[in-house]
């Protein structure tokens, strides 16, 4: 009989170990205000700018654009789960089990302007999807993230239009042309560097 | 009937002492100076460029289409906090946006001009 309680209590604690071992983590980003779609309704071709900011408040984004003005306003919901593994502290540091996934859900509204600050087109898009993941048996150490939401919660390119003039060549020649400079059109959160205006850019 | 009882207790010590919570929060941009007492003596119009600048200081952004051009405002507020149990972690972000954008002719004089302060949801 104390054999079998001991044995019992020796799988409750290796059961426990094991336990502590996993971890599940979420991260969830909410950046920026929704967008209310009853304003939405509001736009209207030809429209002052002046009204439009009396209806959405400032822009998020905003840029020069050969016509005119491009103004837009977003909101971004980012979730992030994982789960691990690690059989390290059993000392089996040659494996760990991970999965991950990330979903976005956003609203994201783009307002054209013309020269006389009269609106000349307007367009907004939602989505609800998701945004990657995926699993993986890693021997030693963990080489390849699961998730990667980093370019979908970056600060705003504001925050750094000064410093973009200011780096070293050859990056400094791509400030005029960028779409973070507000002179040359804008891009959303997570453009992959490789299509558009961006992948013209030196290095 | 010996019950082994020390293991037990000893890693639910070490959960314990292993799990934590964490808060922090982030601020970027330029200092809040668009409180509506300030941009009230602003006007459309008849105000200029260089009385912009006095009020609320250097902008985040310059923007210039031909003769005109744009000031624009951010000050990027985040708040995170979270819980870390070991088994269970979970952490949250919000950001938000204070901002304020200008619009100027080709005379600097003010053209059109909006502001935002966002207003925490507890107040």
């Amino acid at each position: 009989m104390s054999l079998k309680i001991s044995k019992l209590s020796q799988a409750v604690v290796t059961a426990l170990l094991v336990l502590a071992l996993a971890g599940c983590t979420q991260w969830r980003y909410d950046l920026g205000d929704h967008l209310t779609h009853v304003n939405l309704d509001k736009l209207q071709q030809g429209m002052p700018l002046s009204e439009v900011l009396d209806i959405f408040g400032p822009p998020q984004r905003i840029s020069a654009s050969p016509s005119g003005y491009l103004l837009a306003w977003e909101h971004w919901q980012v979730d992030e789960d994982s789960l691990g593994i690690r059989l390290g502290a059993l000392g089996a540091d040659i494996l760990s089990l991970d999965w991950g996934k990330a979903r976005i859900r956003g609203e994201f509204l783009l307002v054209t302007f013309d020269r006389e600050h009269h609106l000349s087109g307007s367009t907004v898009s939602e989505w609800d999807n998701l945004a990657g993941g995926g699993q993986g048996i890693q021997p030693f150490i963990g080489v390849v993230s699961m998730v990667d939401i980093d370019d979908l919660v970056r600060s705003m390119p504001q925050n750094s239009w000064g410093a973009t003039s200011l780096q070293e060549l050859p990056r400094a020649l791509n400030t005029q042309s960028s779409p973070l400079s507000g002179q040359s059109g804008m891009e959303q959160r997570g453009t992959p560097a490789s299509i558009g205006q961006k992948s013209l850019e030196l290095r | 009937m010996k019950i082994q009882i020390r293991p037990v207790i000893v890693a639910a010590l070490c959960a314990m002492l292993l799990s934590g919570c964490v808060q922090y929060d982030s601020k970027r941009g330029v200092e809040v100076k668009w409180q509506s007492v300030i941009t009230e003596q602003l006007q459309k119009g008849t105000s200029t460029r260089g009385e912009v600048l006095a009020l609320l200081g250097p902008p985040s952004q310059i923007i210039s289409l031909d003769e005109e051009s744009v000031l624009y405002y951010l000050f990027e507020r985040t708040k995170g906090n979270g819980y870390i149990l070991i088994l269970y972690n979970r952490f949250t972000v919000d950001a938000r946006y204070d901002r304020a954008v200008f619009f100027f002719d080709d005379n600097d004089i003010l053209r059109d001009y909006s502001t935002h302060i966002h207003e925490p949801e507890d107040k």
